[in-house]
C-alpha cells in the first residue's frame, strides 16, 4: 500500500504500449492497490493508469463518483485489468488534461458510450457499458495503456467553431 | 533571460511561419508561447521569444528586414522581467458565444460587461459571415470570472444584454477535468 509518484511526460513509458497483466505474476494486487492510493491522494483525479506510475502493465482503477460531472452516472471505483473497449458510440468533447502533463488542457471529443470488457481485482471476467464522463475517464485512462496521451486526441484549437472548412 | 513579444501580420501565403521561424533559429531564440492564425487574407503571428544574449530590441539589429521586404509587418517588443509568466488564474471558466445580425458594438457592449466586473478574457474570436445582404456577427470568447462571480450571475447578466443587445448569447462553464 503506497503513495507513488506520478510520472511526468517526456519520460517513454508514457509512450510505451504496456504488456498484458497476469493474475500469476507478482505484485499484481500490489500494482491495483498502489494505483487507488494514488489516485485518492491525488484528491482531484478519477483515474490512474499504471504507465503513470512507473509500471507499463494493463491495469487501470477509475473512480468518477467524487466528481462534480461524473457523480450522478458511474460504476464506483473500477479495477480494471487488460481492458478492451468493446463497442463505441456517440461522441461529446471534454476539456481534458493530464496528471502526466501539467499545465496544458486541450479539447478531446471521445465516444459517449462505450462498452468495455476487462477482468477485475479478483480476475473475474467483466463487461460494463458505461456512458457520459466515466466512458471520456476509461477511454483517457485505456489510451496510457497503448502510449497515447490525450494530446495525441486534441480535436480542436480553443474555439474551434472558425476554422471548418465551407 | 529577456523576453519580446514579437508581432508579424501580412498577407496570407504558404511559408510565412517557417520564414519566420528560421530567422529566429537562426538567431538563436527560443519560442516560448504562440498563438498565430489567419484573420480575413492576413496571416497574424504572436509569439513570446527570447534570447540569452539579446536584451534589446538593438540586439536584433536588422534581422527581420526580409520579413519586412517580403510584404510582412513585424512589431517587437521588450517584455519587463516576469512579462513573460502566466499569471494564475483561479476562477470558472466560461465560455461565451455571442452572435446575430451584425450592428455596431457587439464586441464593446459585451466585453464592457464582462470588464466592469473583472471578469479576464483569455480569447476571443470574431468572425462576420452570412450573406452581404444579411450579414451575422459571431464572437466567441473564453475568459475567466472572479471568484466573487458565478456562471449563473454571468448568465443573468448575459440574458439581460441579450435583451438589449437583440443578439443571441449563450454562457457555458468549461471544467477543465484532470484525468
Amino acid at each position: 500500500m503506497a503513495v507513488r509518484e506520478i510520472i511526468l511526460y517526456p519520460d517513454p513509458i508514457l509512450k510505451t504500449v504496456c504488456a498484458p497483466a497476469r493474475f500469476q505474476d507478482k505484485g499484481l494486487d500490489e500494482l491495483v492497490q498502489d494505483l487507488i492510493d494514488t489516485m485518492v491522494a491525488a484528491g482531484h483525479s478519477v483515474g490512474v493508469a499504471a504507465p503513470q506510475i512507473g509500471e507499463a502493465r494493463r491495469v487501470v482503477v477509475i473512480d468518477v463518483s467524487k466528481s462534480k460531472l461524473g457523480r450522478d452516472n458511474n460504476h464506483g471505483l473500477l479495477v480494471m485489468i487488460n481492458p478492451e473497449i468493446l463497442e463505441q458510440s456517440g461522441q461529446e468533447t471534454f476539456r481534458e488534461g493530464c496528471m502526466s502533463v501539467p499545465d496544458y488542457t486541450g479539447n478531446v471529443t471521445r465516444a459517449e458510450n462505450i462498452v468495455v470488457q476487462f477482468q477485475d481485482r479478483g480476475g473475474n471476467e467483466r463487461v460494463i457499458r458505461a456512458t457520459g464522463f466515466e466512458a471520456v475517464a476509461i477511454q483517457h485512462e485505456l489510451d496510457h495503456l497503448d502510449g497515447f496521451l490525450f494530446l495525441d486526441r486534441v480535436s480542436s484549437l480553443k474555439t474551434d467553431v472558425f476554422r471548418r472548412k465551407r | 533571460m529577456h523576453h519580446f513579444a514579437l508581432t508579424i501580420i501580412g498577407r496570407d501565403r504558404p511559408g510565412i511561419v517557417s520564414q519566420v521561424t528560421e530567422i529566429l533559429f537562426r538567431l538563436g531564440c527560443n519560442i516560448a508561447d504562440s498563438s498565430c492564425t489567419i484573420l480575413g487574407g492576413q496571416f497574424a503571428m504572436i509569439l513570446i521569444i527570447s534570447h540569452p544574449a539579446y536584451s534589446s530590441r538593438e540586439s536584433f539589429g536588422d534581422a527581420f528586414l526580409p520579413l519586412e521586404e517580403s510584404g510582412l509587418s513585424v512589431f517587437l517588443r521588450t517584455l519587463k522581467p516576469g512579462g513573460e509568466l502566466h499569471p494564475e488564474m483561479r476562477g470558472e471558466i466560461c465560455m461565451i458565444s455571442v452572435y446575430g445580425s451584425d450592428k455596431p458594438g457587439i464586441v464593446y457592449q459585451v466585453t464592457r460587461e464582462l470588464g466592469e466586473r473583472r471578469v479576464n478574457i483569455t480569447d476571443l474570436n470574431t468572425k462576420l459571415v452570412g450573406s452581404e445582404q444579411r450579414p451575422v456577427y459571431v464572437m466567441m470568447l473564453e475568459a475567466v470570472l472572479p471568484e466573487e462571480l458565478s456562471p449563473e450571475d454571468l448568465k443573468a447578466i448575459m440574458a439581460q444584454l441579450q435583451q438589449s443587445l437583440q443578439v443571441d448569447i449563450s454562457v457555458r462553464s468549461i471544467t477543465p477535468v484532470e484525468l
